[in-house]
């Protein structure tokens, strides 16, 4: 079955592709925001070639240094090198942000297209259900979780994919509905299709900018909470770079040594700001309204 | 007369990536105190855009470019905010298309017709526009009433501050025809009681012929032709006024109506069913329910190969609830519904591929009967394949290619995406797709009500050509007489979900039985201003059908459900 | 209409009731022994199982479960690990702190925002609106802790006009805590503010774009009278649902917050008892947040009742 896709796809993709960049095109904020966004992951996968220092390496007589040529960005009360922390504080945050928001949003997108396409009791349990979750404030889950199984990362992915898997099945399940009574969708069942090729074939094509949009935005919201655990101390482990706690770290000595503080801020804020425009841009250009769908 | 209206070459644009883009092109007209002025035309013709701008309204984006527009000797686009508001209400004022949503939900009916200005007391509004307890319903919801009671409050708040001229943007578009038949009346009176000027939209050329003192056609933001009624009508100068004109089906059409390039009419004879054709489809006492509610009573019909059955009737009538049914996406809950090859009792996953592909529904609207993200050649195809009626894929691209021809389309279109065609393209295209499995039996659920006039008449042509090319059996559902009256060979009149009349359609236009089916026609609009009701006399009437004498045969397999007039019970009502 | 109402509060005490199990559930699944933990790791075997037997640990989860949701019932949370003060009474305490923050922030972030958002929907693209949503996105973008500690440099650092850190314990009263109350408030207002402003912005430009708006501007009333009257009650009706979760969204965010500011408040409570492993005290937290999330749902439906006469009038005839 898969195999008679390939002859409308190639019909189709090259004015897809074709469509989704004119979007981009005609919407600066995407633009902006993606750019940002890639500007974010470059540095992350350059980084040990940007800076020579060791992110975790301690000089205790280069400690609480004011920017100058060797340290731009100053030093740390462990005389670590700021920038080179913050250059490489982006490897955890994309890394454990990414594959958490792909797991939510790949979770969530399967559970609302079929809560959405079967309805009935299944739609009604899963509902409850994940009201139950969202009812207990997500930062409580997390730290319970992360104290349960530990600070890895894996744990919190997983973390994140629990607390925020109820709201994206929301949205995602809200654009389905409205995909749902559509004649095209009638019409497949009224030949008898499967729900499987129903959901792979008229739903999921149509709910694609939802689903997109719903990832970058999910991604600033991962970003803002792994942020967040990190630093309250549940999150990245002392030494590992890490922006939300090197604010934790800094935050004492933030008079003395105000860029060991703001460095990670700006290079955190900007990210998220990146994921924003990029959603926002998104949702203009592809009329997604994603507030609407009550995230 | 001096014009209380005067449009002078107006132009309009919107700005569109970038560039502008034209909507009306040096439009001028005239209306005088007290006359109807028509704006006729197909969409995008501008029509809504021109009337708006009497009341110095334009949409989000478009600005004027050319041109002025006088209203009681004032500029209207020149005026400050202030004299602008002062304008709007009490001297002109508005009815929009779909009154259910120019209501504000959260208000009262009351407070929003007293907020509309004017010295006259809401219930004497009210009461002028004939709804039934004034009082009460003035305390009502916008919601808690019916479409037809929703237009007539948003009538009430347009004579609220008794205006010098009414603009009516399509007032009666998405109403039934009964009801749509006593608003235009309503509006008529008014307007000769009040003595206002009115300028109505519509793409409704029997509204139109019925309403007007002059027409203005548009097409694509230009005038095409301006004319009193009468003339206009009797003698259109513009070959597209006269195609326009052509396509309006009428219902004293013998056949389907088949139009030139020019504007020439002709009548297609009905294609000869033969008496021994086999039936296709047998519903026999189906019966349907919604939750606890039942929509359709025990409903039975044939439809033989070769022809066309219509089902008519107003909306809740059930006839799209029958559709659905049959096409196995709402199961029946009592009868039997069969096909020649099998029951059709279950939903179509149950059926067998044989049989469901034998089956197929066409939908009413075309802009969402397609897959936007698929190309049209896909929608084809998908069914050839899912049907196994094609073995390969090169063969499923070649058949799908053919069936695009089949449908009178250029099978380049196959690549485009349903976005790239127009609606009659679209709607072309859902045909081809049910054309697909190879059926006999093509389900036809309103198909052309969203369609401009000139396409109804091409889809109609092709519908039937279609049926005598592959001796279809065609259920074709629809609320439109005249319609019906070119297309089908026999009716079915379902009020309510019951059946009140069928009978092969010569014989049911040439001697109504029913009552209801005389109101239904007593109310269609002919494109012609000196037509006569179809039919003059509607009674009031009470059912009169008992469990074991249900009908009233009036020969040739024309029957008339049971009825007597309300104020003579023992009478026996036949016509 | 009171069907409506019956049905929402049903579907809410089934939520809370489900929230209960898996609450109770997760914290089950925190690892290591709570006795050993309570005695340290050099206790002796007996006293770590008489321990086990005084705490119920003994018994079958359900049971303790039932024991424990009939305890909750009655305001009867348990003892805390740590301080072996009942849980209740304790919550409660550092429960009255936060809610004083709560309070002004809801007050000030919920007026203000619907406020602003208003102005940018009805000032779509042009300079107001430009402004208010690039404050919105930047509010959006930085993390509260970060807001916290900019606010801290502010006006604590450069300007001394408010306490950094709080000095007081959770018993401290409300005038002592005052002067500490209005950082943290306006940290969380910026970030909860930023949601709403968004949500009413959007809701506003599709409902002035409705045709009912359009019919009241052609019935010639004044754009203050088409604002409040036609569009307000049904642009405000997507965002009461915003409103709510983002109430109910405090629960959490007080946590970060209260920690820069050392806010004697339930998430300082929430923090360390999670350090600190206070089973019984995390449970009744959890607890008390989805009674909130609940709560703040059900009055976001009793106000959507208020502003939609369709949940009002439902089943009346036509």
């Amino acid at each position: 079955m898969t195999t008679l896709d390939t002859p409308p796809l190639t019909v189709v993709a090259p004015g897809r592709a074709a469509r989704a960049w004119r979007t981009l095109r005609s919407s600066r904020t995407a633009l902006v925001g993606l750019a940002i966004v890639a500007v974010h992951v470059v540095i992350a996968l350059l980084a040990p070639l940007l800076t020579s220092y060791d992110p975790i390496a301690n000089d205790a007589s280069h400690a609480l240094l004011g920017p100058s040529w060797s340290h731009w960005a100053g030093t740390d009360q462990y005389g670590r090198d700021v920038l080179a922390r913050v250059l490489y504080g982006g490897r955890y945050a994309l890394g454990v942000s990414v594959t958490a928001t792909v797991l939510t949003v790949g979770l969530g997108t399967v559970l609302g297209c079929a809560a959405a396409l079967r309805g009935g009791w299944f739609d009604d349990v899963l509902g409850r259900v994940l009201d139950a979750v969202l009812s207990v404030p997500a930062i409580l889950t997390l730290l319970v979780v992360v104290t349960a199984l530990g600070t890895g990362p894996l744990v919190i992915v997983l973390a994140i994919a629990v607390v925020y898997v109820p709201q994206v099945v929301r949205v995602v399940r809200g654009a389905a509905l409205a995909v749902v009574p559509a004649d095209y969708v009638t019409a497949a069942r009224a030949r008898g299709e499967g729900t499987w090729a129903i959901l792979r074939r008229e739903i999921l094509p149509n709910i694609t900018d939802v689903v997109c949009v719903e990832f970058a935005m999910r991604a600033s919201w991962v970003v803002l909470l792994i942020s967040s655990l990190s630093f309250l101390g549940f999150g990245a482990d002392p030494p590992t770079p890490d922006w939300g706690l090197m604010v934790a770290e800094n935050r004492t000595a933030i008079t003395v040594v105000p860029m060991a503080s703001l460095a990670p801020i700006i290079a955190l804020a900007t990210l998220v700001v990146g994921l924003n425009l990029a959603a926002d841009g998104l949702s203009k250009a592809w009329g997604v309204d994603r507030l609407r769908e009550g995230s | 007369m001096a014009s209380i209206v005067s449009v002078n070459s107006l132009s309009v644009a919107y700005r569109s990536g970038g560039q502008d883009v034209s909507v009306v092109h040096e439009v001028s007209l005239e209306v005088a105190k007290g006359r109807t002025l028509a704006l006729v035309g197909e969409s995008g013709s501008g029509k809504s855009t021109i009337a708006a701008t009497l009341l110095g309204h334009l949409r989000h984006g478009s600005r004027i470019t050319g041109g002025s527009v006088q209203v009681a000797g004032s500029d209207v686009f020149a005026l400050p905010a202030r004299e602008l508001r002062r304008l709007r209400g009490n001297t002109v004022a508005m009815v929009g298309q779909n009154a259910g949503h120019a209501l504000t939900p959260s208000m009262r009916i009351g407070r929003q017709i007293a907020e509309a200005g004017g010295t006259v007391p809401v219930v004497e509004l009210l009461e002028q526009v004939r709804l039934p307890r004034p009082a009460e319903l003035a305390r009502r919801y916008p919601h808690e009433l019916s479409g037809g009671q929703q237009q007539r409050v948003a009538i009430a708040m347009a004579i609220a501050a008794r205006p010098d001229v009414l603009v009516l943007d399509e007032p009666t578009t998405g109403l039934d025809v009964v009801t749509q038949r006593s608003v235009l009346d309503l509006i008529a009176a008014l307007r000769d009681e009040l003595g206002l000027a009115a300028v109505l939209v519509s793409h409704d050329l029997g509204v139109v012929a019925h309403m007007a003192d002059e027409v203005t056609v548009l097409r694509s933001g230009r005038v095409v032709e301006a004319a009193p009624t009468r003339q206009l009508f009797a003698r259109p100068q513009d070959p597209y006024t006269r195609r326009l004109l052509a396509s309006v089906p009428r219902l004293d059409d013998t056949g389907l109506a088949l139009v030139g390039e020019t504007g020439e009419r002709e009548v297609r004879p009905r294609a000869d069913v033969p008496d021994d054709a086999p039936v296709a489809v047998r519903a026999q006492d189906v019966t349907i329910d919604y939750g606890k509610s039942r929509t359709v009573h025990g409903v039975s019909f044939d439809v033989r190969r070769g022809e066309v059955l219509a089902l008519v009737g107003e909306s809740g009538s059930g006839k799209s609830t029958l559709a659905w049914t049959l096409a196995g996406l709402r199961p029946p809950s009592g009868g039997t519904l069969t096909h020649e090859a099998g029951d059709l009792a279950g939903p179509a996953h149950r059926r067998p591929l044989s049989l469901r592909r034998r089956v197929q529904p066409v939908f009413q609207n075309a802009d969402t009967s397609l897959n936007p993200r698929r190309s049209v050649g896909d929608a084809v195809r998908r069914p050839l394949r899912f049907f196994g009626t094609a073995a390969d894929r090169t063969e499923a691209a070649e058949r799908a290619r053919r069936l695009i021809a089949d449908v009178r389309l250029d099978p380049a279109l196959a690549d485009r995406l349903p976005a790239q065609l127009s609606g009659g393209q679209r709607q072309r295209i859902g045909i081809a797709r049910a054309l697909a499995g190879e059926p006999d039996v093509l389900i036809a659920d309103e198909i052309t009500t969203a369609l401009d006039v000139s396409v109804q008449a091409d889809v109609l042509r092709l519908l039937d050509d279609l049926r005598r090319e592959r001796d279809l059996a065609c259920l074709f559902i629809s609320h439109d007489l005249a319609v019906v009256r070119g297309i089908a060979d026999r009716v079915v009149v379902l009020r309510h979900g019951v059946v009140v009349e069928e009978g092969p359609t010569e014989a049911v236009f040439a001697a109504p039985g029913h009552p209801y089916t005389r109101q239904l026609m007593a109310a269609a609009l002919e494109p012609d201003p000196d037509a006569q009701p179809y039919v003059d006399d509607t009674l009031d009437w009470v059912d009169a059908a008992d469990e074991d004498d249900l009908w009233t045969d009036q020969g040739d397999s024309h029957r008339v459900r049971r009825w007597r007039p309300l104020n003579a019970p023992v009478a026996e009502g036949v016509s | 209409m009171f069907s409506f109402i019956a049905r929402r509060t049903a579907a809410g005490l089934g939520t809370l009731l489900l929230s209960s199990v898996l609450v109770f559930l997760a914290v089950q699944a925190l690892p290591g022994d709570v006795a050993t933990q309570v005695l340290g790791k050099d206790a002796t075997p007996d006293a770590v199982s008489a321990l086990r037997g005084q705490l119920g640990l003994d018994q079958p989860a359900w049971e303790r479960y039932v024991d424990w949701i009939r305890g909750a019932l009655h305001g009867d949370f348990g003892t805390s690990l740590v301080s072996a003060k009942p849980v209740g009474g304790e919550v409660a305490m550092y429960l009255g702190n936060s809610a004083l923050i709560a309070l002004i922030t809801v007050l000030f972030a919920v007026t203000g925002s619907i406020v602003l958002g208003v102005i940018a929907g009805l000032y779509r693209d042009r300079w107001p609106d430009h402004v208010i949503s690039t404050a919105g996105l930047v509010g959006m973008s930085i993390p509260e802790f970060v807001v916290a500690t900019v606010l801290v440099l502010c006006f604590s650092v450069a300007l001394p006009w408010f306490p950094a850190v709080v000095l007081y314990g959770p018993e401290a009263s409300v005038g002592q805590l005052l002067p500490a109350v209005w950082l943290p408030a306006l940290a969380l207002a910026i970030v909860m503010a930023a949601y709403i402003v968004r949500m009413a912005r959007t809701s506003v430009i599709d409902v002035m774009a409705s045709e009912y708006v359009t019919t009241a501007r052609l019935k010639g009333l004044s754009t203050w009278r088409v604002v409040t009257r036609h569009a307000l009650p049904s642009a405000l009706l997507p965002t009461l649902h915003v409103i709510a979760l983002n109430v109910a969204w405090l629960a959490g965010g007080v946590a970060v917050v209260e920690n820069v500011f050392n806010y004697p408040g339930i998430g300082k409570l929430m923090l360390s008892s999670v350090q600190n492993r206070d089973l019984p005290v995390i449970q009744a937290i959890a607890l008390i947040s989805a009674v909130v999330y609940v709560a703040c749902n059900l009055a976001a439906d009793l106000g959507a009742m208020a502003l939609n006469p369709r949940l009002r009038t439902r089943g009346r005839t036509r």
